[in-house]
């Protein structure tokens, strides 16, 4: 299936500073896609520029298949966007949230007025439409800022960082907005350096670190494809630790805080590498009762990816 | 679109409430104190109506606190997008940027009239109400002066749309425009040494137009010239604030 959103080569510049650096992306049509990154890795300029915010120094976009900018307005009349400003999600405060709304419909185009209500009622702001936005908490703008999106009967939503300000009870509902959108065939590009979330949110997602793309794929994949590793419990931890500290497929073992071992594996898969390391410790007299496979976090995973080509992780 | 531009500047309390003050707050405010001191002293003062109060009301609603008040309305709307961030999720919508800049000017102008029209009109009726039987204005002179109003109020919500889409800042717009109008204007027309660079200041090109007496009567110049400079007002502005709007990141 093509890709909703590809970027070949994407650059961007400000001054002698590379934002975005040689970008090739493709978001899988009907997916939750997670662009993750640091603060400051590019995210926003990536996405001001399919937005056509800002242009590229060089490269190309196609959204949906066609070219931006040439088909700038066609794309974005189907794309709803919620891009984040220095402080946070922005609307005329002074008007009420269907006020704002009206605003953003006018832009858009008549028919857009009778999805206004829909919009308000699908992210819970019905009650609350008629009060000024100056009144809403940092959750009720993001639902607003969802809220605008859907005016565009979007086959694409892109979100920047929509998940900030928002308290746990927030989140639950915001992951079920997002299920149910994809429910609907959209396709949801969010930005966010928040990786758990992203995690449990998402089905694909993207690493980008200085501006440049380090990995992407399905979250499964990206989770798998570090250094397998394994949990171990055992009668004799010392001299397992020995044992495998003399066997060539172990790269290290370190203890565990429950008196375990921690097993980092050179090469192969985890299965694999889980049945050889049973087996050895068997041959050698050592009861296991315990072994299963650390499963490394999208979290744990991104900060040591980016600390290998950023230098460091914050 | 217009609508909405409209809806924007409306339910801004504050700046509808202080430009209702300058505009029709001001016409009530001149007329009463003039009323008074006819009052109080017939003989020094005459009526606070009749030509010379509808004189008045015109030139307060075209060179001064109206145009005060146009002033507010347009800087407001030039801004007002960028200044809440609002305006690169209008651009997001894929509605192009041109159009976006083309609606601030209108619902300026429509809010702005709306405010000064009712106070030249509430003008004309004192105008007439305390004429004290002294003169008053004909039908021409009066449809004149409304049409003339306009004119005014148009090119100061234009040169105050065109420098806040310019600058994105209300509080540089406004000090710049109302400084400029205010206090640059009423120096610079004082000073003979300038000689004819003083027909490049709009308020003297309005003055020549005006359908009252009152107007900057020092200072002559073509009918034709002060068209040319109304026009240079109004588009240079307008057409630098464009650009900035088009060509900016948002």
């Amino acid at each position: 299936m093509t890709p909703i959103i590809e970027t070949d080569g994407l650059t961007k510049r400000f001054g002698e500073r590379l934002a975005v650096a040689e970008l090739d992306l493709a978001v899988p049509r009907g997916s939750a896609f997670g662009f993750l990154g640091h603060n400051g890795a590019g995210k926003t300029t990536l996405i001001r520029m399919l937005l056509g915010l800002t242009r590229p120094d060089a490269g190309a976009i196609r959204i949906a298949g066609l070219p931006l900018p040439a088909q700038r307005a066609r794309v974005l009349a189907r794309v709803g966007a919620v891009v984040e400003g220095v402080g946070g999600i922005s609307f005329h405060a002074h008007l009420t949230g269907r006020e704002n709304l009206r605003i953003l419909a006018a832009v858009r185009g008549p028919e857009t007025y009778p999805r206004i209500p829909g919009a308000l009622a699908r992210v819970g702001l019905s009650d609350r439409a008629d009060d000024r936005v100056k009144t809403y908490s940092q959750g009720m703008r993001q639902r607003l800022g969802v809220a605008r999106c859907l005016l565009a009967d979007p086959e694409l939503l892109i979100l920047d960082e929509p998940l900030n300000g928002l308290d746990p009870a927030g989140i639950q509902e915001f992951r079920e907005t997002i299920a149910s959108l994809r429910s609907e065939g959209r396709t949801i590009f969010l930005s966010s350096h928040q990786l758990d979330e992203v995690e449990k949110t998402c089905d694909a997602a993207a690493v980008i670190d200085q501006g440049r793309l380090i990995a992407q794929g399905p979250i499964a994949e990206l989770m798998s494809g570090g250094q397998p590793e394994l949990e171990i419990g055992c009668d004799d931890p010392a001299a397992a630790r020995q044992l495998l500290h003399a066997d060539p497929a172990v790269a290290a073992v370190h203890d565990t805080p429950g008196g375990g071992l921690r097993v980092h594996l050179l090469t192969g898969g985890r299965a694999e590498g889980a049945g050889a390391v049973n087996a050895r410790l068997v041959q050698a007299g050592i009861a296991v009762f315990r072994l299963e496979p650390a499963q490394e976090s999208l979290e744990q995973r991104f900060l040591r990816t980016t600390t290998r080509v950023g230098g460091s992780a914050t | 679109m217009i609508a909405a531009e409209i809806l924007k500047l409306r339910r801004n309390r504050p700046l509808m409430a202080f430009a209702a003050l300058l505009s029709i707050g001001a016409v009530v405010l001149v007329f009463g104190y003039s009323a008074l001191e006819h009052a109080t002293n017939p003989k020094m003062n005459g009526p606070a109506g009749g030509d010379l109060g509808f004189s008045r009301a015109v030139r307060l609603g075209g060179l001064f606190f109206g145009a005060l008040a146009a002033a507010l309305i347009g800087g407001e709307a030039g801004t007002a997008d960028v200044s809440s961030g609002v305006f690169r999720d209008l651009v997001a919508t894929g509605r192009s940027r041109w159009s976006l800049f083309a609606v601030r000017l209108p619902a300026a102008l429509l809010v702005t009239l709306a405010l000064n029209l009712t106070a030249l009109a509430l003008g004309t009726v004192l105008t007439f109400a305390l004429a004290g039987g002294q003169p008053t204005p004909g039908a021409g002179v009066i449809a004149d002066a409304f049409l003339w109003l306009v004119l005014a109020n148009a090119v100061v919500v234009a040169l105050a749309v065109g420098v806040g889409s310019l600058t994105g800042s209300r509080a540089v717009t406004l000090t710049g425009v109302i400084g400029w109008q205010t206090v640059a204007t009423q120096l610079l027309e004082r000073e003979p040494s300038l000689g004819s660079a003083r027909d490049g200041l709009l308020n003297v090109a309005l003055g020549q137009l005006m359908p009252v007496s009152g107007g900057y009567q020092g200072i002559t110049m073509a009918g034709g010239i002060a068209v040319a400079v109304i026009a240079g007002w109004f588009v240079i502005p307008s057409l630098l604030g464009l650009r900035r709007v088009v060509t900016e990141d948002a």
